[in-house]
């Protein structure tokens, strides 16, 4: 049994950001706070520039900074590997916020607290799967242990793309199969 | 549990409270604490719970085993994690936008409050058994339904007085007073027979796109209310369709393109696919996407033809030919002039056998019978007529297309090739565009790629895209009677004429084609006053062109009425208010029949009962009805249960052969309990089971038998299976298409497709366009559709705001040129109005061309002339061409950055919240 993770299909993601309200409609997040975020890039120029996407949660890292960082000992790692901040436990302090390469941790004003994805844990706990996987219009993500799903996807996937930070820094638990745009070192985030 | 949410329902969400408004007050911003707990309340939970460890016993899969297991462990010193979904109960609900998609969503509901949302969970999900998932906007809706700025009571301006209107300019900067039913019905009466007593039932506009959309269902304020009251004048606008809106019957085509392509596994044998102007990613959300993703995965390749390489295009690899917006006739005539090229150097491009057997005015050899004038398509593009061969070269200095691709272009479109060429509107949502539907099929036809397995030439819009295949699932309608909704050939504008038209007091009578329900006239200068405009759910203010007009064309009339559910355009500018349920609080049909692509239909069940005060349009109708003096019985004979009854127990499924099976089995003590009037049947599953499914969908695989060619029984025996031409072929050369056109008397065609310049086209955007020297509006802007709306609707949702920031879109070299950087807020404007945006630099569009997101609700700064949110109908001039089309893709502008105050993100700006 290997770690769990998400897998991403980076090379077929339209940018819908279905998966995004999904998860703020599970978890109740408020304008301002966003779990799960998807970006959208640009590479090459006119008329040959391409477009892509990117659905960023948290990557459930073998070696999360959060939980090392952590003074209260509410972030944790669950034994399946997956991340979870317990909220009876923040203080609000924020060094998970200041320290993740990816940006995860949110800190919620209202509740004086930070909160993040936990993979939907309580879905998974009753047997199903994140509300971000249910929701994927073009079945670009999925959940589960990360060698299964790389058996499952096979292909090129990777940890890494130029727009992500150096995946050696925490060893985040992601499969991604990348649109061929989106190794180009040469992007730009785009608004859609 | 119970407690958790009793405590969360008590804190934040009560329902007495909900519906004494106390909340509504203070969310002007955010949703969530009117649409259901907030994360804020997901720390009470922690400690309330029995939770998610104690459940999972018999979880099936290893991730959830593991994850309890953690989970369980983890419990001892941590707080366990807790689902909400406990207390409550699922619920089919509707999402009934004008979207283009169409798909299940599903509510968790407790104590009368949705606290979560789901999408299609009936069936394990395959590529060719697909879920119908629904994207953010049928995720967000609870927010739509249970927002802070629903409608609530009925209200009148301050400043309105029966008759005179009071001071009309006030009308869009009044304060609202709150009224009760009663009163509002009385007003609303009381206006509509003033104004029919004073001056006619001509001055009572009910822009209802002259039609009844989707059988009879709607039944809204009241085409039959308001025909039995003597009728009314109405607007047909081309709307989506462009200028495929007349009667294209006449040279062989369906009304309106409808079918005729290519269901979505047989789209999958296919070499080449051609998105000409489409976006399914955006303008039919939900599966469409992935269906042209399994034909890329199949093997074909795609091509995309537009101004913007979108997302669709970008996800799917397409090779993008890029063509200016409103310039694809010449684009066309450039691809069948190289296309006879190809065919005479190389050959095996042109199915003279399609062609010929199929279609009349191709050539010389081939012309109908009642051709008046001796010319022909062929001849027209080698320029046998105006010395202009239609060459590449020629096409490319107007469309902006490269020379070869073009070329490429055409060698792809050859008979050899397994092409699907299809088509949304956008082409044609363009002035002058009315040989386009003609030109489009011409090209396909000459390739051959009418009717054979592997090819299609057919539109892929709406809930067709990626799957137009005719209904699998299909549902009768409700059973009420359908009254003459107005009287034979009323006053009808067209859509960009309105506002102009009401201001002037004459205006251009061309007849309502409008799918197909009217006729097309010859034109008729008519003297018209307006004194009333009924607005309901179409939002005619904001969708119509010419919006600044619009304003004025509201401030001038005597009496402007909307219902609605939320303070949109036209109702912010009307005099009185009446507030509507949304479907999640009615237990009628509409949602049935509004729901449905090829292989599925839902039937969504009432989700919450009534808010506030918002009423069903059927009572509306009928307490409107007796207060005009007509029988609301005879126009409402039937209740909601009998008319939602029907359409159950009509439902029908399609097998393989074409046999057509009730779904619902039905038996006596049904019907008894229902309390309706019926007949029991067999089906495929207890009436029951059906409606807790909430969704019926065939599911389909490779070599079903549900395979759809489109044009297939024609292509293969034109005489047995004539199309509703005249000549019964193809019409390549129509002479009726020429005399439709040009007796409305806006601009002129001929009976073959040539180049027309565009109103508002590309050329126009030089002063001098021999000499290429730029005019005062030298840019083409073009609003294309968002996922942050359906059209107007749906924008004001705090999630959707959030997710969707709704800029304009510049090609980044024109915007260096203007010293614009990402994000500044930039003034586009011209001659019809002015407008902000946040910028968005980007490598994609052509340069030249900008792209602003149709719908946005305006914001006008009365003092400026401005509008801060983007409505493309502000630059979308009041004009037109040829039969009337709306042709928004065909409009010019110019932008600099804004000197006044950058814009604030629009998520932070306050809902429109009205306060008693």
């Amino acid at each position: 049994m290997g770690r769990l993770g998400f897998y991403f299909d980076n090379s077929v993601c339209t940018g819908c950001r279905t998966c995004q309200v999904a998860c703020k409609d599970k978890n109740r997040l408020e304008v301002g706070t966003i779990f799960r975020n998807v970006r959208s890039y640009e590479s090459g120029s006119y008329p040959d520039a391409k477009i892509y996407h990117y659905s960023a949660s948290c990557n459930h890292c073998e070696k999360p900074a959060c939980v090392t960082a952590c003074p209260s000992g509410a972030m944790y790692q669950a034994e399946d590997g997956t991340v979870i901040c317990d909220t009876e436990l923040c203080d609000g302090c924020q060094a998970c916020v200041a320290i993740c390469p990816y940006e995860v941790p949110q800190y919620i004003e209202e509740t004086g607290k930070v909160g993040k994805c936990d993979a939907c844990a309580g879905l998974r706990a009753k047997g199903e799967n994140p509300a971000c996987v249910d929701a994927c219009l073009m079945r670009c993500l999925d959940f589960g242990d990360l060698d299964e799903l790389a058996k499952k996807y096979g292909g090129d996937l990777v940890n890494e793309l130029p727009i992500l930070p150096d995946p050696s820094m925490t060893n985040p638990s992601v499969l991604i199969n990348p649109k061929e745009c989106a190794l180009e070192e040469d992007y730009r985030e785009v608004t859609i | 549990m119970s407690r958790l949410i009793h405590r969360i329902t008590d804190r934040k969400m009560s329902r007495r409270d909900f519906l004494k408004g106390s909340l509504v007050a203070t969310a002007t911003v955010t949703g969530l604490s009117l649409a259901g707990c907030s994360s804020t309340d997901l720390k009470e939970s922690s400690t309330a719970s029995t939770t998610a460890a104690a459940t999972t016993e018999g979880a099936a899969s290893t991730a959830a085993a593991t994850t309890a297991e953690a989970t369980t462990e983890a419990a001892a010193e941590h707080a366990p994690v807790v689902d909400l979904e406990q207390g409550g109960e699922w619920k089919n609900a509707a999402c009934w936008h004008n979207c283009g998609g169409r798909c299940v969503n599903k509510v968790y509901v407790v104590d009368g409050m949705v606290i979560r949302q789901k999408t299609d969970d009936t069936h394990e999900d395959t590529p060719d058994y697909p879920q119908q998932r629904s994207c953010i906007r049928g995720h967000s809706q609870q927010q739509q339904c249970f927002g802070a700025d629903r409608l609530k009571y009925p209200m009148k301006r301050k400043h309105w007085e029966p008759h005179t209107g009071g001071d009309k300019s006030l009308r869009g900067r009044d304060e609202w007073e709150r009224i009760s039913w009663e009163d509002a019905l009385d007003l609303v009466a009381e206006e509509l027979r003033y104004a029919k007593e004073t001056y006619g039932n001509r001055s009572i506009l009910y822009p209802s796109w002259g039609i009844v959309l989707y059988g009879d269902m709607p039944k809204l304020l009241g085409m039959e209310a308001m025909g039995g009251f003597g009728g009314y004048t109405e607007v047909a606008d081309t709307a989506s369709f462009g200028s495929f809106g007349y009667n294209i019957n006449v040279m062989g085509l369906p009304t309106m393109a409808g079918g005729n392509a290519v269901d979505r596994l047989t789209m999958r044998k296919s070499d080449t696919i051609v998105l000409y102007g489409c976006n399914p990613a955006w303008s039919s959300a939900g599966n469409p996407a992935y269906h042209y993703l399994q034909a890329k995965k199949a093997g074909a390749e795609y091509v995309f033809v537009g101004p913007e390489y979108n997302v669709t295009a970008s996800m799917l690899d397409a090779r993008w030919i890029r063509v200016r917006p409103g310039t694809d006739t010449a684009f066309l005539l450039a691809v069948a002039y190289e296309m006879l090229q190809l065919e005479e150097s190389k050959g095996d491009i042109i199915d003279w056998d399609q062609l010929n057997r199929c279609s009349v005015g191709f050539d010389a050899e081939h012309m109908p019978e009642d051709a008046t004038l001796n010319e022909n398509f062929k001849d027209y593009v080698l320029g046998a007529y105006d010395d202009q061969p239609k060459t590449a070269e020629w096409a490319s200095e107007i469309t902006g297309t490269p020379v070869e691709d073009i070329r490429w272009y055409a060698e792809k479109m050859g008979m050899k090739n397994k092409v699907c060429i299809l088509h949304s509107f956008a082409a044609a949502r363009c002035n002058n565009a009315e040989d386009f539907p003609q030109l489009f099929y011409t090209i396909g036809m000459m390739g051959g790629h009418w009717g054979k397995e592997g090819h299609a030439c057919g539109n892929c819009y709406h809930t067709a895209s990626g799957n137009n295949a005719g209904n699998m699932v299909v549902s009768g309608l409700p059973g009420q009677p359908t009254i003459v909704p107005n009287e034979p050939n009323p006053d009808c504008f067209k859509g960009p004429e309105l506002w102009q038209g009401i201001l002037d007091g004459r205006y251009n009578y061309t007849g309502n084609y409008l799918m197909g329900s009217g006729v097309d006239m010859p034109s008729e200068e008519r003297e018209i006053d307006i004194q009333v405009i009924i607005h309901e759910h179409h939002n005619f203010l904001q969708s119509q062109m010419g919006l600044m007009k619009g304003i004025e064309a509201h401030r001038k009339v005597g009496f402007v009425m909307t219902q609605s559910s939320w303070l949109n355009t036209s109702a912010r500018y009307s005099d009185i208010v009446l507030p509507v349920t949304t479907l999640w609080e009615r237990e009628d049909a509409l949602g049935f029949n509004l729901v449905s692509n090829a292989e599925m239909r839902v039937f969504p069940e009432k989700v919450v009962d009534p808010l506030y005060e918002a009423k069903d349009d059927l009572w509306i109708i009928r307490e409107l009805a007796t207060r005009l003096g007509l029988s609301a019985d005879a126009i409402v004979p039937m209740s909601d249960t009998q008319t939602r009854y029907n359409c159950l127990a009509s439902a029908t499924a399609c097998g393989p052969d074409g046999t057509m099976t009730p779904i619902a089995t039905i038996t006596e003590k049904d019907i008894k309990d229902w309390g309706v009037e019926g007949t029991p049947q067999e089906g495929l599953m207890p009436l029951d089971d059906f409606i807790k499914q909430g969704v019926y969908q065939i599911p389909r695989k490779e070599g079903d038998g549900y395979q759809y060619i489109g044009w297939k029984a024609f292509v293969d025996d034109p005489a047995a299976n004539p199309l509703p031409s005249k000549s019964g072929k193809f019409e390549i050369y129509c002479e009726e298409k020429a005399n439709i056109v040009n007796n409305m008397k806006r601009s002129t065609v001929k009976p073959y497709p040539t180049y027309v310049r565009p109103l508002k086209g590309y050329e126009e955007s030089f002063s001098d366009w021999e000499n290429k020297v730029k005019g005062e509006y030298p840019y083409q802007i073009t609003n294309p559709h968002y996922l942050r709306r359906a059209h107007t609707t749906l924008d004001n949702l705090p999630w959707l705001r959030e997710t969707m920031p709704n800029p304009v879109w510049i090609n980044a070299s024109d915007a260096k040129e203007k010293g614009i950087k990402e994000g500044d807020t930039v003034l586009i404007y011209n001659e019809f109005g002015k407008t902000l945006r946040p910028a968005s630099l980007t490598e994609r569009l052509m340069p030249g061309v900008l792209a602003m997101p149709h719908g946005a609700a305006v914001e006008l700064d009365e003092e400026t002339g401005i509008d801060k949110a983007g409505a493309d109908n502000v630059l979308c001039g009041p004009i037109c061409s040829g039969i009337g089309t709306s042709g928004y893709n065909t409009t010019l502008v110019n932008f600099e950055k804004y000197d006044g105050p950058a814009l604030e993100p629009d998520w932070t700006w306050p809902a429109r919240v009205i306060e008693f």
